[in-house]
């Protein structure tokens, strides 16, 4: 057996430790992602038909608004959706050019 | 066998916004080795999290990150964040402290601070670095700005699913990091430890952080930055752009029923600062700020307030009894109108709470430096010496010692710089009169 091979073998059995022994908090965060990941495909599919403010997207997706301004703070920080024209009180908010050609 | 790794410095300086920064480089620019101790994972403290400083409306970014670069590209400076520091003492002529190295999960030596663990983490999480009002990953550098720019992981929320091990560029992750222990020996120490904000959750009349749409002063912070969570001011609670905003004075200070009798200075100058930007940012908005009094006690200050009014700004004389939930996301004051109306009820859009300073360290069972009656740390001679404490060779400056607005910190980061340095000539004359 190789080097690389022993020490990938000791690296796998340590994460196996380590996983083991933060067991609790990667439940906790497994069950955080799922639903996470459901509310951003519901925000995300609703902008693919087009921009939409937060009332909007949150009747829509029946999410709590502040939790859907919450998410699209967060995507429009890592560049997924931009800010789009005003409708009345509220902004409008659209997929960005990346994420629409991902999209497609 | 463990060995405790032991660094010696001239100075040590606990705390790395703005106070620390000052006094670390006064003293570095005199030839003296500064040690910086921060707890949070960057420098900069509160100051870096500003929007802008009253009252010349300068961009907090743009004065403290200069600061911040020149300490840690100093010779004489060396940067330890993301620390706790477990116990200070002195011993004979020396200051000891007894320090923990949180760990980060990613090596700070191999970091870039490229970020790609940050993109393809799959989990979010509340960013406090924004108020709470967006999202930041799992693992992540605190903000753009920060420094140093290394990335930490909240081991809580991580799901060691191995995406960021697999992005990263330089091999930096390490799922397996270690507290680390460490000593710092110097022959003095200055506190600078600041502030937090007095805790929301001991007022029940105001909704203890439960009423949607009534936040806080550093969140307002937050929302008025150009870096903020939405790049505009939006209402929380579904992104409407508020018409209408109040701010709610000594809402954390001057009250005897949350633990804080006196008054935090510079909540009414932050106010007023956050209304004259609010009307820039949104000029149809109707501003009002409910006060007892208004202390605008600095140079230019006072002018700054009449500025405010002179922009329309509405000043109501009133304490605010009780803060409720209103229609459609608003949010209903009530207070005692000075004017004779009795008991009135006002409806806004968006509500700040203006909250005072509280200490941001209990020297409690860590040094045996005395805290006053108001838990700040004593200072021996307030008036001709303000930065010495009743501990030999350790001195504070900022807002460690009492609430002060940042031109009063840096004055006295300047003093407790130069107290340091006459410390420590006085006891190289000594060691060398004793030799």
């Amino acid at each position: 057996m190789s080097q690389e091979d022993t020490s990938k073998k000791e690296k796998k059995a340590a994460m196996k430790k380590l996983r083991a022994a933060r067991k609790k908090w990667i439940v906790k965060a497994s069950v955080r992602v799922k639903v996470q990941k459901k509310a951003l495909k519901a925000i995300k599919g609703h902008l693919e038909k087009g921009a939409a403010t937060v009332p909007k997207v949150a009747g829509v997706t029946k999410m709590p608004a502040d939790e859907v301004l919450w998410y699209m703070a967060a995507l429009k920080k890592y560049g997924q959706i931009v800010e789009a024209e005003k409708d009345g009180g509220y902004f409008r908010y659209a997929l960005s050019e990346d994420t629409t050609q991902e999209a497609s | 066998m463990n060995s405790i790794l032991k660094t010696d410095f001239d100075v040590l300086v606990v705390g790395g916004g703005i106070a620390g920064l000052q006094t670390a480089l006064d003293l570095g620019d005199q030839d003296y080795k500064v040690a910086v101790v921060e707890k949070d994972a960057t420098i900069g403290g509160k100051m870096i999290r500003l929007s802008k400083v009253f009252p010349t409306l300068d961009c907090a970014s743009c004065i403290t990150t200069p600061k911040m670069a020149s300490a840690a590209h100093h010779d004489n400076i060396t940067l330890f964040t993301y620390c706790d520091v477990n116990s200070l003492d002195r011993v004979g002529q020396t200051v000891t402290a007894d320090v923990t190295q949180r760990p980060r999960y990613v090596d700070p030596n191999k970091c870039i601070g490229c970020r790609q663990c940050e993109y393809h983490c799959p989990v979010y999480v509340s960013d406090a670095e924004q108020g709470g009002f967006s999202a930041t990953k799992a693992i992540s550098i605190p903000f753009s700005n920060a420094i140093p720019q290394i990335a930490v992981m909240d081991v809580e929320n991580c799901m060691l699913c191995g995406k960021c091990e697999k992005v990263c560029p330089t091999h930096a992750i390490d799922y397996f990091q270690e507290p680390e222990q460490f000593v710092i020996t110097a022959k003095t120490a200055v506190l600078t430890t600041g502030f937090e904000l007095t805790p929301v959750s001991n007022k029940h009349q105001y909704g203890m952080g439960e009423i949607p749409n009534v936040i806080d002063s550093m969140q307002m912070e937050r929302l008025l930055a150009p870096h903020g969570p939405y790049n505009r001011v939006l209402r929380p609670s579904d992104g409407m752009e508020p018409d209408s905003i109040a701010y709610v004075q000594c809402a954390g200070s001057r009250d005897k029923s949350m633990g804080v009798s006196y008054c935090s200075r510079v909540c009414c100058m932050y106010a007023i600062k956050q209304t004259m930007l609010l009307s820039g940012s949104l000029p149809l908005a109707d501003i009002t700020v409910y006060y007892m009094d208004i202390r605008a006690f600095g140079k230019g200050y006072e002018q700054f307030y009449q500025n405010a009014k002179a922009m329309g700004i509405e000043f109501v004389k009133g304490k605010v009894a009780k803060i409720s939930e209103g229609e459609n996301g608003g949010v209903e004051l009530h207070y005692e109108s000075q004017d004779g109306e009795g008991v009135v009820t006002a409806n806004h859009d968006l509500v700040v709470l203006s909250l005072g300073m509280v200490p941001g360290w209990n020297p409690e069972g860590i040094c045996p430096v005395s805290a006053d009656s108001d838990l700040f740390v004593k200072t021996i001679r307030p008036k001709l010496s303000p930065t010495l404490t009743d501990m030999e060779g350790v001195f504070v400056a900022g807002a460690a010692a009492g609430p002060k607005d940042i031109v009063d910190t840096i004055t006295e980061s300047g003093a407790a710089a130069v107290e340091a340095a006459k410390y420590m000539v006085a006891l190289e004359r000594s060691r060398k009169a004793a030799a």
